[in-house]
């Protein structure tokens, strides 16, 4: 018996010693070849990041200090100038932008997801399709029609109004493929338990996807407040925006909350991007290192609103777990 | 329950960093900044008989040319401390788009180098443009200079008014062309056999009419007319390129060898790009300065305007006249204000642009030249005719 099993796996092993020897060589040298190749790719993929990243940081870290994050701008000439208009103004619109996109696409997801044929999700699947494919500055023009000229003044709304139109194609496409993941059984269970649609949806369907869904807007607010094309005929810019002088001149003249909350984003704001943007084509050198300094403000912003979601999504997971 | 309080903690921690972001702004600068404008001789006495506002409650936006950004962001900076109250935001989106921004009413006022056109006052309705500061065109270059003995450097470019058109017909295009050997004798050994490259403005700009404007009044050879943009015959010719905005000129001349172009003064100085001296029509070798602009604002006068206050200043006769200059203009319109507070406070920032000595110091430094008194004079005149529900504005 195991003279027989030895002499069987000798033959076998003999036969793997000839497979080995005609064709080892090619595949291994194949092998290595590939994996030189897919590895300098990657390598070569990453260079630009890590070299803007790098240059972003060399070039704007020369610039930067506290001053940059708690003062407006200042004149030509004068020391100590910051961005503290355009951070607060970033803030706002991506704010405001997220509260007008993010309710409705969650809902659009969830229809679609729950009826993908029916003749209104096919409609929807395109539409969003349809508006990510639309250039940023098409839809600055598009709420500049609609609601700058109507209103008779560029603002802050009107420059969330055109950032959420650009975030509402990435949510409501995440938050759909992420609703689409959630087992069916999970749902079948809870609607088996006697819990109405609208229960399972929101208590269990939900919380089942929102880490993905989290993702999703993550990344179109990421994206949102990286783009300039649709603030320059929304938002304009405000070098003179500040938001402490906003709301102490509001309590000053004993304006409500809502007045005051108007006089936030009712007049122009600007936001770091457009800031970098109308810095760099000055001519002067001053102007240049503070537009490289914004840069490196937008990028720690874009990062700290990363942080700020992964911690909250790791320490649900966390709960959830545990 | 936990996580409505978590999702409500994560919210007021977002609040928190943000009104600590402001918090921390609202005591310090203020001393700070005063401190440097009182270094920088600033006689900042509040203009205000009545009650006072309080700080920053009336907003007046305005946008436009960018050539006048770097004075407009000073005015408007220290008229902040002049009357608190007003909070004046300029923005430089380029002539063209703040005169479409005001005709279409999404600001209070706008900025422009290019003068409006019949069809655009029609559309505005009731605008008027008002001349603020006058400023120059300079004709940037970078030559390749052959053989230039170690630790010599070769003297400034000149060039006079119709070697400038042949130049910008493409008629003079290599750098030793007989014209330019003659008016430069000092660079004859230096200058390079090779063609030159014009860069002009590829986008509609104000830079572009006031130089098209001067070179339609030095020579009848230049037939492509004054405008925001033109028909260059150097791109027919083939050795004319575009660059967008001043910025883009300027990059363009820089990383081409043999090339020559168009911009606005404050960008040849501070890129520290070498430009051309001109010869005038008097026949005189200038400089563009200061004093130059000035003399060629003196020459025109008050004349020169017409019932609009816009004016075409190039190619003055006086002796040291730099001949391509133009004002820059602040559009407003003149019945359809409704907002009487703002407009009140807007005419009282224009009219301290124009009268205040540290404003037109502060223009001054900046490189700008000041409206001559009597063309001042006929602005405010003007500004006194602007009404606001069929009241006059300025008492």
């Amino acid at each position: 018996m195991t003279a027989h099993t030895t002499a069987h796996q000798t033959n076998f092993q003999k036969l793997i010693e000839k497979n080995h020897a005609s064709v080892s060589l090619r595949r291994k040298v194949t092998n290595a070849v590939m994996l030189s190749v897919t590895g300098l790719m990657t390598i070569l993929a990453l260079i630009p990041l890590f070299w803007i990243i790098g240059y972003v940081v060399y070039k704007g870290g020369q610039y930067i200090n506290l001053d940059f994050f708690i003062h407006t701008p200042r004149p030509l000439g004068m020391e100590g100038g910051g961005v503290l208009n355009a951070i607060q103004g970033t803030l706002i619109i991506s704010g405001l932008a997220s509260l007008i996109a993010i309710p409705p696409a969650i809902l659009a997801a969830f229809y679609a997801a729950n009826n993908p044929n029916t003749p209104l999700g096919v409609v929807l699947r395109f539409s969003t399709d349809v508006l990510s494919g639309i250039p940023s500055i098409v839809i600055g023009l598009f709420a500049y029609a609609i609601i700058v000229k109507p209103m008779g003044h560029y603002s802050g709304f009107a420059g969330a109004v055109a950032m959420a139109m650009l975030m509402l194609p990435t949510i409501i496409r995440t938050t759909e493929e992420m609703l689409k993941l959630v087992p069916h059984t999970l749902r079948e269970a809870s609607l088996g338990l006697g819990a109405p649609e609208w229960k399972t949806s929101i208590s269990v369907v939900l919380p089942a996807a929102l880490n993905g869904i989290m993702t999703g807007i993550l990344l179109s607010v990421a994206r949102a407040a990286g783009e300039t094309a649709p603030l320059l005929f929304t938002a304009l810019g405000n070098e003179r925006y500040d938001l402490g002088l906003i709301i102490q001149s509001g309590i000053a003249q004993k304006q409500g909350f809502f007045e005051i909350l108007k006089r936030v984003f009712d007049q122009p704001v600007d936001s770091l991007p457009l800031t970098l943007w109308k810095y760099a084509q000055q001519p002067y050198p001053e102007r240049i290192e503070q537009s490289w300094a914004a840069a490196l403000v937008l990028m720690i912003v874009i990062l700290l609103i990363n942080i700020f979601t992964r911690l909250w999504v790791e320490s649900r997971k966390r709960r959830l777990q545990g | 329950m936990s996580k409505i309080t978590r999702s409500f903690m994560f919210v007021l921690l977002a609040l928190a960093f943000v009104l600590a972001a402001c918090g921390g702004n609202s005591a310090t600068p203020e001393t700070i900044v005063q401190t440097q404008i009182v270094e920088k001789e600033v006689t900042a006495q509040p203009a205000m008989t009545e009650e006072p506002l309080p700080a920053g409650s009336v907003q007046i936006n305005g946008a436009g040319a960018t050539f006048p950004l770097p004075i407009y962001t000073e005015w408007t900076y220290a008229y902040s401390y002049v009357d608190p109250a007003v909070v004046i935001n300029y923005q430089g989106i380029g002539s063209g788009g703040g005169k479409k921004a005001i005709i279409d009413g999404t600001v209070d006022f706008a900025g422009s180098d290019s003068l409006l056109k019949a069809e655009e006052y029609d559309a505005g309705k009731d605008l008027q443009m008002y001349p603020m500061v006058a400023s120059a065109v300079v004709v940037i270059y970078n030559v390749a200079y052959e053989n230039v003995p170690d630790g010599t450097t070769p003297a400034k470019l000149v060039l006079d008014r119709q070697t400038l058109v042949d130049i910008f017909n493409g008629k003079v295009n290599n750098w030793t062309d007989p014209a330019i050997v003659e008016l430069n004798p000092d660079l004859k050994d230096f200058l390079p056999n090779a063609t030159i490259t014009v860069v002009h403005r590829s986008d509609g700009s104000g830079t572009t009419e006031i130089f098209t404007k001067s070179l339609t009044a030095f020579s009848s050879d230049w037939t492509a007319g004054g405008a925001s943009s033109v028909e260059w015959p150097v791109d027919q010719a083939g050795n004319g390129v575009g660059g967008k905005g001043n910025q883009g000129v300027s990059a363009a001349v820089i990383n081409t060898p043999n090339s020559l172009g168009y911009v606005e003064i404050s960008f040849a100085k501070s890129n520290g790009l070498a430009f051309a001296d001109l010869i005038n029509k008097s026949g005189n070798k200038v400089t563009a300065s200061a004093e130059s602009i000035a003399s060629d604002m003196a020459t025109f006068g008050p004349e020169a305007f017409d019932d609009k206050l816009t004016a075409t200043i190039v190619d003055g006769d006086g002796a040291g006249d730099y001949p391509i200059v133009g004002y820059t203009y602040l559009i407003l319109h003149t019945e359809s204000m409704t907002d009487c507070v703002k407009a009140g406070k807007l005419l009282e920032y224009v009219q301290w642009t124009l009268t205040d000595a540290s404003a037109a110091k502060r223009a001054g430094d900046l490189g700008y030249a000041v409206l001559p008194g009597a063309v001042r004079d006929a602005v405010l005149a003007k500004l006194g005719e602007v009404t606001c529900n069929g009241e006059p504005v300025m008492k």
